[in-house]
């Protein structure tokens, strides 16, 4: 455990000084974290003027006493939705580097040479992805409260956050996402040959949220507390999967002479 | 303090080494030479534990390798091939951060940090980032990283490969000194200079062990022993009446000198010389050469191809 903490010390700060890494988290999280929701809340007003906007709710929802509130609860769960690319994409940023750039500098050898557990160093390596994916997403949560809350009551006069969707969503569901994605991008980056591969497929690993993400806005469903549970149950089922198989691919051997076996 | 036994590694359909056997004693240093892709590698992240042998036994420090990974890597410092330094943390940080994994008093462990970066030269530079520092003082860095955590067994992949000669020199001589310190060196190498200089015994290999002794032991066997005759004028007139005597094995030539390879040399020699003396032939020296560890090697290694 002491080693998997030297490892993940050493890790985190170069997690830190790379700007590849904060530049896409920082615009995601204006975008979808400040500036979405602001505006969302800011013009809900009009948008309700809008005729087709008044169908579209009474289609879906029938007949509503307050049409605003009914809209802003729509809106927000369009958003939570998008509150789920932030853990999915931390780990498939920063997990797949860390293998792989310890096998392009050719720095894996001489610390698999020392007295480090392969567990430790999976598990120095996973923290790594997994502590930035939980405190970006939280602070990312707690973001978004303070300004659709803000903004809500100056405008609304009323809080609509945080509701149980949300809190499954930040605590439940975003870290489980980590987890897996996490694991999903160690197996990527132990079988990859190099850096750019290893972050295409990584890229790819995190195509499903999109897919989610897409198909709500397209209409087919709307998350809600019972779809977010079921899809929390399903998916801590598939943690041990992944924990199991990164745990067998992750070996010394494996990830020595995948990388280049030399005679 | 290293015993192998019948080891084996495949990849696949691949051999890299095919039921290799050793003994290295305690502060022996043992030369590991051989071609491109004859197994030295392999066999050093064997002997690592950085790989797990396909059949065949390791006993290192008198503990079998299986199993006992973690104690095996905490008294062995491995320099690999190229050296692998974090290009974006200082160099002494680098060393900081591989020591860590052993058990040893922080204060030590920056006291050997210390130790090696003032003894290798880097001292002045340590805090500059390991990225900037040249091929050389990256390999004199990784030099340090192998023995900051006082090692008992040093296994060196080419440890002068990219070094400058007065580095060089300077590095040899530091394996040299490392006898009195009781540290046992697995040392492979391309460079027979260095692995004759330096090794107690050597082992040539390519996949198998073709031969393991010491340079004395290789230059004195009867198939490495050379006779040089120098004769009072062309070697060339001469070379019909050498090619004649049976013992004469093989027979290079430069102008009045002759190389011969000679078999049973102690007792075939007397009538070499009586028989070019019967012909008239003026003889000014007659020598016994010394063969390099180079001439052993190239031998050996052409020998063992043509089997």
């Amino acid at each position: 455990m002491k080693n998997a903490g030297i490892i993940f010390k050493k890790e985190i700060k170069e997690v830190i000084r790379n700007k590849n890494i904060w530049l896409p988290i920082i615009i995601i999280t204006v975008i979808f974290s400040i500036g979405m929701p602001l505006f969302m809340i800011i013009g809900s007003e009009s948008i309700l003027r809008d005729e087709d906007t008044v169908n579209f709710i009474t289609k879906m929802f029938g007949q509503v006493e307050d049409p605003l509130r009914v809209l802003i609860g729509f809106i927000l769960k369009q958003l939570l939705i998008f509150l789920l690319v932030l853990p999915a994409m931390v780990p498939s940023l920063i997990a797949p580097s860390s293998v792989i750039m310890e096998k392009e500098n050719q720095t894996l050898e001489p610390l698999l040479a020392t007295p480090v557990k392969t567990s430790e160093l999976l598990l120095g390596k996973s923290l790594t992805a997994l502590v930035p994916a939980f405190v970006i997403s939280t602070i990312n949560f707690i973001i978004l409260t303070l300004v659709v809350d803000i903004a809500a009551y100056l405008k609304l006069g009323y809080m609509p956050l945080p509701t149980a969707e949300w809190v499954i969503v930040a605590f439940l569901l975003s870290p489980i996402l980590s987890f897996i994605l996490t694991m999903a991008s160690i197996i990527v980056s132990s079988r990859s040959t190099d850096i750019r591969s290893a972050q295409g497929i990584g890229a790819i690993i995190i195509l499903p949220i999109y897919l989610i993400i897409g198909l709500q806005i397209a209409g087919f469903f709307l998350l809600n507390f019972i779809y977010l549970l079921v899809g929390c149950l399903v998916l801590l089922a598939v943690c041990p999967l992944v924990l199991r198989l990164a745990v067998k691919i992750f070996d010394r051997e494996n990830i020595l002479t995948r990388w280049k076996m030399k005679a | 303090m290293i015993s192998v036994e019948d080891l084996t590694k495949k990849f696949g359909d691949i051999t890299a080494v095919e039921n290799i056997s050793f003994n290295i004693n305690e502060s022996e240093i043992f030369g590991f030479l051989g071609p491109n892709g004859a197994g030295k590698t392999t066999t050093i992240r064997m002997l690592s534990t950085l790989i797990s042998p396909t059949s065949g036994k390791i006993i290192i420090d008198n503990k079998d390798l299986q199993g006992k990974g973690e104690y095996i890597r905490s008294i062995t410092g491995l320099l690999t091939e190229s050296p692998g330094m974090y290009d974006k943390i200082s160099a002494y940080d680098n060393l900081l951060y591989y020591s860590a994994f052993y058990d040893m008093p922080p204060s030590r462990r920056k006291d050997n940090i210390e130790k090696y970066l003032k003894m290798f030269d880097l001292w002045d530079r340590k805090d500059d980032l390991a990225g900037s520092y040249s091929k050389g003082m990256k390999q004199k860095l990784a030099l340090s990283r192998a023995l900051v955590h006082e090692p008992k067994i040093l296994l060196l992949d080419e440890p002068t490969a990219g070094l400058d000669p007065e580095s060089a020199h300077m590095v040899r001589n530091f394996i040299d000194s490392l006898k009195k310190e009781k540290i046992t060196v697995f040392l492979c190498t391309h460079n027979l200079e260095e692995a004759s200089y330096l090794s107690d015994r050597v082992c040539i290999i390519n996949k198998k062990i073709i031969k393991v002794a010491t340079l004395s032991e290789l230059q004195n066997d009867d198939k490495n022993k050379r006779v040089e005759i120098v004769f009072a004028d062309d070697a060339y007139r001469y070379l019909k009446i050498m090619e004649g005597i049976d013992k004469i094995k093989d027979i290079t030539i430069d102008k009045n000198r002759a190389i011969l390879v000679i078999e049973e040399p102690e007792l075939s020699n007397p009538l070499i010389i009586r028989k070019l003396v019967k012909n008239g032939i003026k003889i000014l020296y007659f020598n016994q050469v010394k063969v390099s560890l180079e001439e052993i090697y190239l031998d050996l290694v052409k020998n063992e191809g043509k089997k």
